[in-house]
């Protein structure tokens, strides 16, 4: 009998105990007592199962915490807080095998294959979350950037889990603080600032003052 | 209230905040003597007080073992000059509280669960902030709980955060950085012994029993089961801190009373359980509606060895200062006297800690004192800037124990002269083994 969550979990058994993936998917359907037409029907590949990890695991962390009672309490901030909290915290019961997909990918600038699918449900999570924070008026709605916020978080997913990749802290620890004060940093931003002033300050001295004039323009 | 956004940590971070004292620092000096050309009157007391407020103005936004070593120089009144001290114990009170979902990753990293599935209400919003930790409010099966929580990464940034705190403790205290060592570990064995959580459930446990039987004395339940090494549940203690407790103009037989249960806690440790809540500061104790002295914070806990304790309090038996060989023993014992000190060095300390000892035991050598008389403090404030200005105190003397005796001793004085208190100080007594 084959279903999604056995295929995931005798490949990921697989792997760790290996060190490698299979060699080919008949090798692993006949291991693990299935057909190949039944591995085909639910997976396209072995990347496709390290994908479903990374999606299941982000996705599994979304509902945990929206079921938190004081969920619909929190301000947009300490709702992405608490996703990365929970996330790593889930990413940690899988934390071998994490790893491994990721360090078959040494690149770090681009976001790797097997994250795709996790990241874009990162990005919907995240857009509400900003949406919302750009209604209550607690981030700043800035034209040409709010549309870029969700981009600043993914920077931060990625920086986030390289930052725990390497973490050999108690706990993780350090990881926990990298989050406090990643997202605080990023949400400050977000937030309306000195800068906006500036901005708008500027805006308006072109507008009307007669600085054009004078600096020969 | 404002949750505290951004937390100096790192290395390079903390040590940029403590460079940039320094700096202001020295501008105060410049200040200080370019206006001292103008107006050769002017005193120290306001460098003191510019200086005073740099520092602690820079302390105030480390958390975790920063404010320890602020708390610890603010109990130290005998050695800092008054201005110092009134802005350290400001650094008792207040520090910004940690982001909602921390605390409740926190919970989730030791039971697995968050906090409103392990109690039946948990605000999330910190009461009150502890050193290295703060408070949260919970009830469980009808019962009001304090928990605290601790700051992730306090263990590890304390030896770090020592390192950089040691110029600043030697240029304050006017000391050479070799010699202190071994007071600085001293420091930091007790510091990271605080941020055990386990080890402060258990000693509670083993004090609050040792010392059930005190009179006026009481100490909240604690919850081994819903602690860990970051988390402590015990019960909410109902009680007024002492700045309150005195804004309600308490009668004297009340201040007494209080008073008395304080000097009989502490020198039942001391001379019975050879152990001692090192950690004599207002926000440790509460003052309960039925007037009980509540003990709320079992984190510093200082052992007074038996090499210690013999000499040191031989030295306030009645009788022993006036054998001088007797004396200068004990003081060998305890290095305050040491081994390559000439003839004249050992008249010198002698006839010095002679008057020390001599000042601190005075509550001792009678049935009652009062501590509400300023003399006595005055006297040893006085003796405490007396000593500052010695080349001869240039360099520290006596064992390590010293810091948190001495710590813990005036430190109950304070609270007692606070208190205004007449209290027997005949209660418990040294047990001398010959």
């Amino acid at each position: 009998m084959a279903n999604a969550e056995k295929i995931k979990d005798n490949y990921i058994d697989y792997v760790l105990t290996n060190g490698e993936p299979p060699k080919s998917v008949y090798n692993f359907a006949k291991k693990t007592k299935i057909t190949e037409a039944d591995f085909y029907k639910i997976y396209g590949s072995f990347e496709a199962i390290e994908k479903a990890v990374w999606e299941d695991l982000t996705i599994a962390t979304i509902i945990t915490i929206k079921e938190q009672e004081v969920w619909p309490q929190y301000t947009s901030r300490e709702k992405m807080l608490s996703f990365f909290y929970s996330y790593m915290e889930l990413l940690k019961t899988k934390r071998s095998f994490i790893i491994y997909t990721l360090k078959k990918h040494p690149t770090k600038i681009t976001t790797p294959n097997v994250l795709s699918g996790a990241r874009s449900v990162f990005e919907s999570f995240a857009e509400d979350v900003i949406n919302e924070g750009l209604g209550s008026g607690e981030l700043a709605d800035r034209k040409l950037f709010s549309k870029r916020y969700k981009d600043a978080l993914w920077v931060q997913f990625a920086f986030i889990i390289n930052f725990w990749m390497d973490d050999d802290s108690a706990g993780f620890e350090k990881t926990d603080e990298a989050i406090e004060k990643g997202i605080n940093v990023t949400f400050d931003l977000f937030q309306r600032s000195p800068i906006d002033n500036l901005f708008e300050y500027g805006k308006f001295l072109t507008r009307n003052g007669k600085l054009k004039e004078k600096m020969g323009f | 209230m404002k949750t505290q956004e951004s937390m100096p940590t790192t290395k390079v971070e903390r040590s940029a905040k403590f460079v940039k004292t320094g700096f202001q620092i020295g501008g105060n000096y410049v200040k200080h003597y370019s206006k001292k050309l103008f107006n050769p009157d002017l005193s120290r007391d306001e460098l003191n007080e510019d200086n005073a407020t740099d520092i602690y103005n820079s302390l105030s936004q480390l958390k975790g073992s920063a404010l320890k070593i602020a708390q610890m120089l603010s109990m130290d009144k005998n050695i800092l000059p008054k201005a110092y001290v009134n802005k350290f114990t400001q650094s008792q009170y207040n520090a910004p509280p940690l982001s909602g979902p921390l605390i409740i990753k926190t919970f989730t990293k030791s039971f697995g669960k968050s906090p409103e599935k392990i109690f039946d209400t948990f605000n999330l919003n910190s009461i009150q902030a502890a050193s290295i930790g703060q408070v949260h409010e919970a009830t469980l099966d009808g019962k009001k709980l304090a928990i605290k929580v601790q700051y992730p990464g306090v263990g590890d940034s304390i030896s770090s955060d020592l390192k950089l705190v040691k110029p600043f403790a030697f240029r304050l205290l006017g000391m050479s950085e070799k010699e202190l060592n071994i007071y600085i570990r001293e420091v930091e064995e007790r510091l990271l012994e605080e941020t055990d959580y386990e080890l402060e459930v258990r000693r509670s446990i083993k004090f609050s029993k040792a010392c059930a039987n005190l009179k006026n004395v009481v100490f909240p339940t604690y919850y081994p089961k819903l602690s860990s090494n970051k988390i402590i549940s015990m019960d909410w203690m109902e009680g007024l801190h002492l700045k309150e407790f005195l804004a309600t103009n308490p009668s004297q037989k009340l201040k007494n009373k209080i008073g008395q249960a304080l000097w009989d806690f502490y020198n039942f440790q001391q001379h019975e359980l050879r152990a001692v809540h090192a950690d004599p500061h207002p926000g440790n104790f509460l003052i309960t509606p039925d007037e009980k002295l509540a003990v709320i914070d079992f984190g510093c806990i200082k052992e007074l060895p038996e090499d210690f304790y013999n000499p040191f309090f031989s030295l306030i038996a009645p009788g022993l200062m006036d054998n001088k060989a007797a004396t200068i023993k004990a003081f060998r014992e305890l290095e305050m006297i040491q081994p390559n000190d000439d003839k004249k060095q050992i008249e010198f300390y002698h006839k010095a800690y002679k008057e020390m000892i001599s000042l601190f035991a005075l509550p001792y050598t009678s049935k009652t004192f009062d501590f509400s008389k300023p003399e006595f403090f005055e006297q040893l404030y006085a003796w405490g800037e007396k000593i500052a200005k010695m080349p001869e105190f240039k360099q520290p003397r006596g064992v390590k124990h010293f810091i948190y005796v001495n710590r813990t001793n005036f430190g109950l004085y304070t609270l007692l002269n606070e208190l205004n208190a007449t209290v027997r100080t005949d209660t418990f007594q040294p047990h001398l083994s010959k």
